[in-house]
């Protein structure tokens, strides 16, 4: 859980042996990193450093942040412009090419229904992207609001949030997804989305609630309340930058979930319908025919597994910056 | 000189113990603080010394209103500021501030210093108007011996002494009069802690303020105190002026923990009694009856058992005026001299 | 000679560069003796005893040169296999944070037991006699009952008595105490300061006290080495330090204490801030907070000086310093 607050000056302690070595390490660096000047005066260092400076400093020299930060970059710009790349139009389809492979002006190939699968790659893009980050959006503004009240106040609120996303948690996603969405008509992504913010809502809680109980027992917090500090205060200016950690590195691997979930659910039939152009859709329609044209499968399929992963990845590279104690 | 600031009058913090999930029901209670009593003069330094447990912590959050006493009250000016709220607490809150012990977790890591030391003047914009707070923010790091170029610095950019300096320069912003001091220096490393004790005492006389200084290092309790009190299970054993504690003890558990106290002096180890105590410190939940310490005792009677000792000069030395004669909980109290008297050269 | 560490060098590796934390450090203990090592955070006390205990995280440690002898044997040269043999039968250490130290989900009685279990292939049941009998030699009152505890059911003092325990179980000729009571209380800390050096003098162990208290070290050291900057820069016997220091900067801590048995007024302060390990100053490490320093003491590193058969100093002036 990386529900602890991040001490910068104890990065570099803790690998390895627990307690013992810690003190070995943040002994062998004095908790001042200034150099001081010829005459013993005390002179910090001129860069100031910040959590974020200083998770943007190892980020910028992780390979696995830049190679997903490049795929995630591309997905972005490809989904608010997609003919940067994609000339044609995805809903032009000719029966007659069904099925046909790679060619001159088609690199991907078509699919059964005759629609270019590069052209439809591309754009399905666009709806992946819209949803994982609405999604993410919705999940992490309502799960930390909750979650952080919750844990900030305690009591009787906090006991009932716990019960009720014990509930949320025993629903299962799909068959829950399969249920609730099967009564919807519309044909926008956002019941997709209201669904995903609905069932997502309490593992960003859960987080939010634990780091602000831990960041809320800091001496720091206590001394505001001494100064006279109201509860506002105290939340949004030293408990909420201390805490929010944890969340952004939750809700950054939750937004490749999310768009693998959009995926399934289309391609269950309850997620987003023909015409609207998604992956998950394309897998669908795509699979009866894996024999004959796989590469109306494969196409999609890969583009979604490869923004899954650099997202996850991308999660994995920004934990990595913001708590070094977990590597 | 002898014009009480703050009073805390039977002050006691009993914590509930709770059991069962849904329908929760008291088991009984941790009594941190079971009945204090002492007052502290403007200008002076009153130490509260006691070993983890003993209630000194809880004593220092309840001065500041960091907890709401269980009972009994804390005179702030002879105004009684448990049952303050509002707008009156606030302006008594300004009045009483607190030193933490932890550096590293008193003060914010995502503030600049100049944030840290300038969100008094947020809260109470009262005290210093806007456009002036930037050089207020200046002159108390001067005043705490940081350079004023530092404001837009980090916390974790600087040494322990130093964030206890920054902490400090918050405890002053609002000009109070009392500061209480939680173990101020025990995060410090021996150098540092002499700099920080020696910027308190002056600071003292500059600002004219009183301290509550609460540590469990005896010998620097001693340094800073006009008066002292020691603590033992949630009361104070015994107080008096720092002589009269240090120098003519009277309740055993004083006399064990001075003996206690290693001295940096390896001749007194020859010649130097040592009251080892046995077994450990109660349990809060269950404190014993009569006299809190007689398990521990080695003059333990049956009186102390049945009698709670009242905190007050024993009868021994009621006629006296020497230095013995001080307050003293203890029904067999008698003088003992425990710290080697070593004349300074 | 039981251990003789010789121009011991280590650093550390960390984001903002290197971290050179012991630079050169030399020290011996005999059997029998206790030597307390005396500094501040980030003086490389603790880091050079996890040298010579062979539990240095490395990396980002990394010994970059020195010896340490241990019962005549180079254990730097010595196979991982062969240092595990030295560790609890040879020596053994005691940790500040006892809860830390002990593992929460086994019983007193199986940690104290496992050292035998590994060490002498003892049988559980046997493993088990063995832990009460050390506890009762730690002075746990009821070590037969409380053999099938938990850490947490012990008091702080129970637990670092467990501790030396567990460090006294196989006869080690060493102890290293890093810290030992400092979390402790002072009533506490007298209980076990008094246990450690009555089993000290039981078995004729050498004992390595590393400390930054001033009145421990007074308490029950026969020999002081005071570290400052990974590096020594006082060693003499604890009577002489006591009353007349050659480093200016054990003057200085001594003077810096406040004192039980005085009022005194204001304190010594040593100024500045103890040392980056990152940016060592040149020359002698203290120079800057130094109120002797010359010229000489910025740009020459003072050696340690013999002050006498049994003293040394690293001061340019410890003559100066001697006379006060």
């Amino acid at each position: 859980m990386p529900d602890e607050p991040y001490e910068p000056e104890r990065a570099i302690a803790g690998t390895g042996m627990g307690g013992q070595m810690d003190l070995a390490a943040s002994e062998a660096v004095t908790l001042e990193k200034m150099p001081r000047g010829p005459d013993g005066t005390e002179r910090p260092a001129g860069r100031p450093r910040s959590l974020w400076s200083d998770a943007w400093h190892d980020l910028r020299r992780n390979p696995v942040f830049i190679l997903s930060g490049l795929v995630i970059l591309f997905l972005v710009v490809i989904s608010l412009w997609p003919s940067l790349i994609a000339s044609g139009n995805p809903l032009q389809c000719d029966l007659a090419k069904a099925q046909e492979g790679s060619q001159a002006g088609h690199p991907f190939g078509f699919n059964g229904q005759g629609c270019d699968v590069y052209t439809r790659t591309v754009y399905g893009a666009r709806t992946s992207v819209a949803v994982g980050v609405c999604a993410t959006l919705g999940v992490a503004v309502l799960g930390s609001v909750l979650g952080g009240l919750a844990g900030f106040f305690g009591g009787v609120w906090d006991a009932l949030l716990s019960r009720v996303t014990d509930v949320f948690f025993a629903i299962p996603v799909v068959l829950g997804g399969l249920v609730l969405l099967s009564v919807v008509t519309s044909n926008s992504i956002w019941p997709v989305i209201g669904f995903m913010v609905l069932l997502g809502w309490p593992q960003i809680s859960r987080i939010a609630r634990g780091s602000v109980i831990t960041a809320k027992q800091n001496d720091y917090v206590q001394a505001a309340r001494a100064l006279g500090a109201s509860n506002s205060r105290m939340l949004l200016r030293h408990i909420a930058p201390n805490a929010v950690a944890p969340v952004i590195v939750v809700a950054t691997i939750a937004l490749g979930t999310y768009i693998a979930l959009e995926a399934t659910l289309s391609y269950l039939g309850v997620g987003l319908k023909p015409p609207s152009v998604s992956w998950g859709i394309d897998i669908s329609a795509a699979s009866p025919y894996i024999r004959n044209a796989p590469h109306a499968l494969l196409w999609p399929s890969g583009a979604l597994a490869l923004t899954v992963l650099a997202f996850i990845m991308l999660g994995d590279a920004v934990r990595d910056a913001l708590d070094p104690k977990l590597r | 000189m002898a014009e009480p600031i703050l009073e805390a009058r039977r002050l006691v913090k009993h914590y509930p113990l709770m059991r069962g999930v849904l329908f929760k029901k008291q088991v009984g209670a941790v009594k941190a603080v079971d009945g204090v009593d002492f007052t502290l003069d403007r200008g002076e330094t009153l130490g509260i010394v006691g070993e983890s447990g003993c209630g000194k912590s809880t004593v220092a959050r309840m001065l500041v209103n960091l907890e709401r006493p269980t009972s009994g009250a804390i005179l702030y000016k002879g105004e009684d500021v448990t049952r303050l709220s509002g707008r009156a607490l606030r302006a008594v809150r300004r009045n009483i501030q607190m030193v933490f012990q932890d550096p590293y977790t008193s003060l914010n890591p995502r503030m600049t210093v100049g944030d840290i030391i300038g969100e008094p003047f947020d809260i109470h914009p009262e005290v210093a108007p806007k456009g002036d707070r930037r050089r207020r923010v200046q002159e108390l790091l001067d005043v705490v011996g940081l350079n004023p170029e530092y404001v837009n610095r980090y916390p974790h950019q600087f040494s322990g002494g130093q964030r206890q300096r920054i902490g400090i320069a918050r405890g002053l912003a609002l000009r109070p009069e009392i500061i209480v001091a939680d173990e101020p220096v025990s995060a410090l490393d021996v150098s540092v802690q002499a700099q920080v004790i020696n910027l308190m005492e002056r600071l003292q006389n500059e600002f004219d303020l009183s301290y509550v200084f609460i540590a469990h290092d005896l010998s620097i309790v001693r340094h800073i105190s006009d008066r002292v009190g020691v603590m033992y299970l949630g009361r104070i054993v015994e107080t008096g002026r720092d002589a009269e504690i240090y120098d003519h003890p009277t309740h055993p558990y004083t006399q064990a923990l001075l003996s206690a106290v290693p001295v940096p002096d390896p001749e007194a180890r020859e010649h130097r009694e040592r009251i080892i105590l046995h077994g450990d410190v109660p349990s809060p939940t269950n404190i014993p009856s009569g006299c809190r310490f007689r398990t521990r005792c080695w003059k333990a009677r049956e009186r102390c058992a049945l009698e709670v000792p009242a905190l007050a000069v024993p009868e021994a030395f009621r006629r006296a005026t020497g230095p013995a004669a001080h307050p003293s909980a203890c029904h067999f109290a008698e003088e003992k001299h425990v710290v080697p008297s070593e004349q300074p050269e | 000679m039981l251990l003789e560490v010789r121009d011991l060098h280590v650093e550390f590796r960390t984001r903002d560069g290197i971290a050179r934390a012991v630079n050169g450090v030399t020290y011996r203990v005999d059997a029998g003796e206790t030597l307390a090592v005396l500094g501040e955070s980030g003086s490389g006390k603790s880091v050079t005893a996890q040298a010579v205990m062979g539990i240095l995280d490395m990396p980002p440690g990394r010994i970059t040169g020195g010896e340490i002898l241990f019962q005549g044997r180079d254990l730097l040269k010595l196979k991982e296999s062969e240092r595990r043999e030295v560790r609890g039968a040879g020596m053994a250490m005691i940790f500040q944070d006892a809860l830390s130290s002990l593992n929460p989900v086994l019983t007193v009685g199986d940690q104290l037991g496992e050292m035998f279990v590994v060490h002498r292939g003892m049988s559980r049941k046997d493993a088990r006699a063995k832990a009460v009998e050390l506890m009762d030699r730690v002075r746990i009152p009821g070590a037969k009952e409380r053999v099938r505890q938990y850490p947490h059911q012990f008091s702080g003092g129970m637990r670092q008595r467990i501790m030396i325990a567990m460090a006294m179980a196989l006869e080690p000729a060493l102890i290293i105490a890093d810290e030992p009571t400092t979390a402790l209380d002072v009533t506490v800390q007298a209980q076990v300061m008094d246990l450690l050096a009555e089993l000290r003098r039981e078995y004729r162990m050498g004992l390595i006290l590393i400390t930054h208290d001033l009145g421990v070290v007074a308490d029950v050291a026969d020999r002081i080495a005071v570290m400052y900057a990974g590096k020594i820069v006082e060693s003499a016997p604890v009577h002489d330090i006591y009353k007349a220091p050659a480093h200016p900067y054990t003057r200085g801590l001594l003077d810096s204490v406040p004192r039980l048995d005085q009022k005194g007024q204001e304190l010594y302060a040593i100024k500045g801030l103890p040392p980056n390990l990152l940016h060592i100053p040149s020359g002698c490490p203290f120079h800057p907070r130094c109120p002797m320093a010359q010229d000489v003491c910025r740009t020459d590193v003072p050696p340690l000086y013999e002050v006498d058969g049994e003293r040394g100093s690293a001061c340019h002036f410890w003559r100066e310093c001697l006379d006060g």
